[in-house]
């Protein structure tokens, strides 16, 4: 007896394959990429929550002593005018997320994959001497007798970008996964964030899965009833429009909902916190430790300007 | 059009939150006066929905698809300055949450898409969809073209924005600290992109919710659009007065405005405007420069904008302009401030018998 594998099954599709390297190459549909959108978040938001929940030193930091301890080292590296020192402040980035426990093959594809890469491409024709005159000093072709290429400070510049992109991005990852969201809106409240504004972003994060989930149900069930590949026509735009449209309105009804339901619960217009920080040595510690590393790293970018 | 953090120097990001937090501080006084104390929950949902609404894609006819931003969708449903606070909510998520723009450019960030985008977005639409029904085909076309105009203005914004880093900040070797590209390439590249796809996504994003708030449930859309009729039956006729005093003085001015460079065409020079020699004295039947104005005419020389251009005399025609719009400003500043103050001293004495706003304006 022989068993054929029916042909459907055997053919190659890109699903297996995001990157589309095998099969047919073939590009998302709206729809297939607004619930990969949706799913990703909701994964990456998942596994931030893990990370910070984690035992690390980040982790044991009050959130407001990590957030100013992120504020100075950021300003820093945008400060920064030479790659050297730029490169200093991107270890002391990798030694705080070792000494966090972070997975290093995480942290690096969390920082790297997608804004620092996509600078380097962004920035790459200003290397050329078309956009940053200056020393050519890998020549590629002659314009009118000319020499033109790659120049000294294009490369520089680029350089810069790049690891000044790299590096604050790290530091603000460092915050986001070593905080619950809680907390770190908490420390944003310390820091001077008007009290509205908290409440506003915390009882919207909370309110941004209820919405999502809305989307991926309906994206689901048009997929779902969707024979064959979706075709981005008329009644694509339609759906578009309704699935948005029916959003917003769902959105004004539980907004209604939601002040009835704090009303009934005692609202009168302002809300009180009922979780109070302590700092602690080891926060002050880290507040000075960071003060000081900026201060060296600094210090050490003007000399090297002399 | 997010920009990360490293793009913009930290005197420019410093410049932006200038910029956003008396808007964010008139934004959130004026949701409140409108709807009280339910500010908080309406305010928290509504910017839920702006980041969800980030996340849609847009499908456009070629198989691709790109995400809308949102900002002009949420300032024709709600007004501008609840936009301001639920784009801005937002896009806070997506700095912290997601890296998605930066923490010290969050201020740039939400100058280009939370206030320049809803804005423009929101003049835009009101210029074109006028006092017509709700149901009129012409909101849709008004909401599309808003949501191409404000997107677009919101990429020229971030275009300007890094443009002018190179020229502003570079080492002393010459290379550029920050977004290493120039204004003349800055603004095409942005330009490009968005006037091609990006600004016909948004547009797309914006005709078709209005379109199917139209079909499904116009109470929603009425929420904004305070004394507007539902439908072209409803349109009560009414002696129609096309400009109202307060626009025709407006228009009067700027065309004024602009008229006044006509100035420069006149023959002669008004007695020794740029400088006592200028005078024609045998003309005048002088016979030496009149003592006061040679002492008087130096008196000050400490001018901002000395001769309507900039101190090392670069870019003439651009300071000329810039000159006239500070001047406009300025003048306008001054007598705002002293007909609000006369007003004050009015009240004051109880003379006020000036009928109070009423809250009908909604979230405008």
């Amino acid at each position: 007896m022989t068993r054929q594998t029916p042909a459907w099954l055997l053919e190659r599709d890109v699903a297996l394959c995001p990157c589309g390297c095998i099969g047919k190459r073939r590009k998302g549909s709206f729809v297939e990429k607004t619930l990969t959108g949706t799913s990703s978040l909701l994964r990456q938001v998942m596994f931030s929550e893990d990370l910070a929940a984690q035992r690390g030193l980040l982790q044991r930091l009050d959130p407001r002593a990590k957030a100013l301890g992120l504020l100075v080292l950021l300003v820093t590296a945008a400060l920064l005018h030479h790659i050297p020192a730029l490169l200093a402040m991107y270890a002391v980035t990798l030694v705080l997320a070792g000494a966090s426990s972070l997975p290093l093959g995480f942290f690096l594809k969390r920082v790297w994959l997608f804004i620092p890469i996509f600078t380097g491409i962004v920035v790459l024709p200003a290397t050329l001497s078309i956009v940053t005159h200056g020393d050519v000093v890998l020549t590629l072709w002659h314009w009118h007798g000319e020499p033109e290429g790659f120049t000294a400070p294009g490369l520089t510049s680029a350089g810069l970008i790049v690891t000044r992109v790299a590096t604050s991005v790290s530091l603000v990852v460092l915050l986001t996964v070593t905080t619950p969201w809680v907390r770190l809106l908490a420390a944003l409240r310390s820091l001077g964030v008007p009290r509205m504004f908290i409440l506003v972003i915390g009882m919207a994060y909370r309110y941004i899965f209820l919405l999502l989930s809305a989307v991926t149900e309906m994206y689901e069930a048009r997929k779902a009833r969707t024979v064959g590949g979706q075709r981005h026509d008329r009644s694509a735009r339609e759906f578009l429009g309704s699935s948005a449209g029916f959003l917003f309105g769902k959105a004004n009804h539980l907004s209604e909902e939601v002040y009835e339901a704090m009303v009934s619960r005692g609202y009168r217009g302002d809300a009180q916190s009922i979780v109070t920080f302590r700092l602690r040595g080891l926060d002050v510690a880290y507040v000075l430790l960071t003060i000081v590393v900026a201060l060296a790293i600094y210090g050490g970018d003007r000399l090297l300007g002399h | 059009m997010h920009i990360p953090d490293g793009y913009l120097s930290p005197s420019t990001c410093a410049a932006a939150y200038a910029v956003a937090v008396p808007f964010w501080y008139v934004a959130s006084r004026r949701v409140k006066r409108v709807v009280k104390t339910r500010n908080v929950p309406f305010l928290a949902v509504l910017a839920a929905l702006s980041f969800v609404i980030m996340m849609f894609n847009v499908p456009i006819p070629d198989g691709t698809s790109a995400h809308a931003v949102g900002g002009g969708l949420i300032a024709i449903l709600l007004g501008p300055w609840a936009a301001v606070i639920a784009v801005s909510v937002a896009l806070a998520f997506q700095a912290l949450l997601f890296g998605d723009g930066g923490v010290l450019a969050f201020g740039a960030n939400v100058v280009n898409m939370a206030i320049v985008l809803p804005f423009v977005a929101y003049g835009v639409y009101r210029l074109i969809a006028g006092r017509s029904p709700l149901t009129a085909r012409r909101r849709v076309v008004a909401a599309a073209a808003a949501g191409y105009v404000g997107l677009n203005a919101s990429a020229l914004a971030t275009a300007i924005e890094l443009g002018i880093q190179p020229d502003l900040f570079h080492t002393a070797g010459g290379a550029p600290l920050y977004s290493p590209y120039h204004l003349s390439q800055a603004i095409p590249a942005m330009m490009f992109a968005h006037l091609t796809v990006a600004g016909f996504c948004e547009a797309l994003l914006c005709g078709a919710v209005l379109a199917y708030l139209q079909r499904a449930d116009v109470t929603r859309l009425a929420l904004n659009h305070p004394g507007i009729p539902l439908t072209a039956d409803d349109v009560v006729s009414r002696p129609r007065r096309l400009i109202g005093p307060g626009r025709a003085a407006v228009i009067g001015m700027a065309v004024l405005a602009l008229l006044t460079p006509l100035g420069m065409l006149a023959p002669g020079t008004a007695f020794g405007e740029d400088a006592p020699e200028d005078l024609n004295l045998q003309e005048l039947g002088l016979s030496a420069v009149p003592a006061g104005l040679a002492r008087y005419s130096t008196f000050w020389d400490r001018a901002i904008l000395g001769d309507y251009g900039f101190a090392g005399g670069e870019h003439p025609h651009l300071a000329y302009v810039l000159s006239a719009v500070i001047g406009i400003l300025v003048v306008g500043v001054v007598i705002f401030g002293v007909g609000k103050l006369t007003q004050l001293a009015a009240r004051r004495s109880g003379h006020d018998d000036e009928p109070h706003a009423t809250e009908s304006a909604a979230l405008r």
